[in-house]
């Protein structure tokens, strides 16, 4: 499948993420012609161990992640970031994990908003918000590539594309700019080939990642 | 849901089953090689203790992998009185890494077998499907290539079907008939309800094995 790239937003030290950013940032794509089809959105959910003793959480994951992927509608993904696992099932997993009772979902946030097409290029430009709320935790974008699978060939005109976008951002004087960061997918037992795996572990960083800057 | 009935049948008798199902079914037999892993929750985790099963096909040219999650049985008065078993199943394929994940959440091992045999799959009013199994254990760690009976000369038979609360009724009874073309050569009950072999499975067998054209 096409490879992409998940990009954050990354607002200044001392800023936080707003609508006018998310605003701007909607009206750049469209500047440099991107044709809005449709929308999109994600869904990522966190779940803790139900533990009987819990001076033993230590020994348990607390970074399981849950994500349901619109590139995927019949499949669920689990990220165990510190283990670096990454499992791809059916949907069905959801029930099966609910009937397990072992691990219970807590918080989900939707990663959603449009869809624009850029020439050989998908961009999907998309507010981070927690499912019950409208307050909003982050902006993200994911650049898919279609005529290539392989990370390794896409590289370049990748980091090409992004260096474009992000003058064209940069011109609007925002209190922040866009991240890649990519994942060592290896270690996720992934390959050069691209996969809604890999998509599903750039989620899982970039959601650390999203943590990190509230935190700070 | 699914409907289950369960039964057992002579090892030597497998092949004549095989002859009955095949003239019922019309489409040859699936083979089947299923390590199947039951994986018990740790003694910390969660508040009630849990089980799933990780069933890997390893017939197919790249092993795939299934976790299977059997809830409750239906009760109550009516559930007592049908010779099905109704209850609740939820399955799910999922990547390789599967028993990595679920040892990494804090499920242990409890037991692993190797399920060896067939299966026929009919549409009789409901989709049934005829597995017959003989069932094995490892001696090491998932050493599949050296696996045991646990029953020597003794098979597993269990028929399925899928079913919902909307159907399972019908269902119930497309099983109930089904298993009368059974009838000569096993007994299929409830799981836990065991009949034993049939007494005149040894006659039926031979008459089908001649009938068969088995020289």
């Amino acid at each position: 499948m096409p490879l992409k790239w998940l990009l954050h937003w990354q607002p200044n030290a001392g800023t936080t993420v707003n609508s006018q950013i998310l605003s701007e940032v909607s009206q750049c794509v469209e500047s440099i012609n991107g044709a809005k089809e449709g929308r999109w959105k994600s869904t990522l959910t966190f779940y803790r161990p139900v533990l009987r003793d819990q001076t033993l959480q230590a020994e348990y994951p607390r970074d399981c992640l849950g994500i349901s992927l619109q590139e995927q509608p019949n499949k669920y993904y689990f990220i165990l970031r510190s283990q670096r696992i990454v499992l791809e099932a059916d949907s069905t997993i959801q029930m099966i994990m609910e009937k397990l009772q072992s691990y219970k979902s807590r918080v989900s946030l939707y990663f959603e908003g449009f869809q624009y097409q850029l020439g050989d290029f998908q961009l999907r430009v998309g507010k981070v918000v927690p499912t019950h709320s409208e307050n909003l935790r982050g902006i993200v974008m994911e650049v898919e590539y279609l005529p290539i699978s392989s990370l390794d060939k896409s590289r370049q005109i990748m980091e090409d594309f992004v260096d474009i976008w992000q003058e064209t951002v940069s011109k609007r004087s925002l209190p922040g700019h866009f991240m890649h960061i990519e994942p060592n997918f290896a270690e996720y037992g992934l390959s050069d080939h691209y996969t809604s795996q890999h998509t599903a572990v750039q989620y899982a960083i970039v959601m650390a990642q999203l943590i990190a800057s509230v935190r700070n | 849901m699914e409907c289950v009935v369960q039964g057992i049948i002579e090892t030597q008798h497998v092949e004549a089953l095989e002859i009955l199902l095949q003239g019922l079914c019309g489409v040859p037999k699936e083979r089947l090689r299923i390590h199947e892993l039951c994986l018990k929750s740790g003694p910390n985790l969660g508040a009630v203790a849990s089980e799933v099963r990780l069933l890997c096909d390893l017939e197919q040219p790249e092993p795939t992998w299934t976790v299977r999650h059997v809830g409750g049985a239906m009760r109550g008065a009516g559930a007592e009185q049908i010779s099905v078993l109704v209850r609740t199943v939820v399955e799910s394929k999922a990547s390789k890494n599967v028993l990595r994940f679920f040892y990494t959440l804090g499920y242990k091992l409890d037991h692993e077998l190797l399920r060896v045999g067939f299966a026929f799959h009919f549409q009789r009013g409901a989709q049934i499907t005829v597995t017959v199994t003989s069932v094995n254990k490892m001696l090491k760690l998932h050493a599949t290539e050296e696996a045991v009976p646990v029953t020597p000369g003794i098979q597993l038979v269990e028929v399925t079907a899928p079913a919902s609360s909307d159907n399972y009724t019908e269902v119930v009874a497309a099983i109930s008939s089904f298993c009368e073309y059974l009838a000569p050569l096993l007994h299929l009950s409830k799981p836990n309800v065991s009949a034993g072999v049939v007494p005149t499975a040894a006659a039926a067998a031979a008459s089908l094995m001649s009938n068969g054209g088995v020289t």
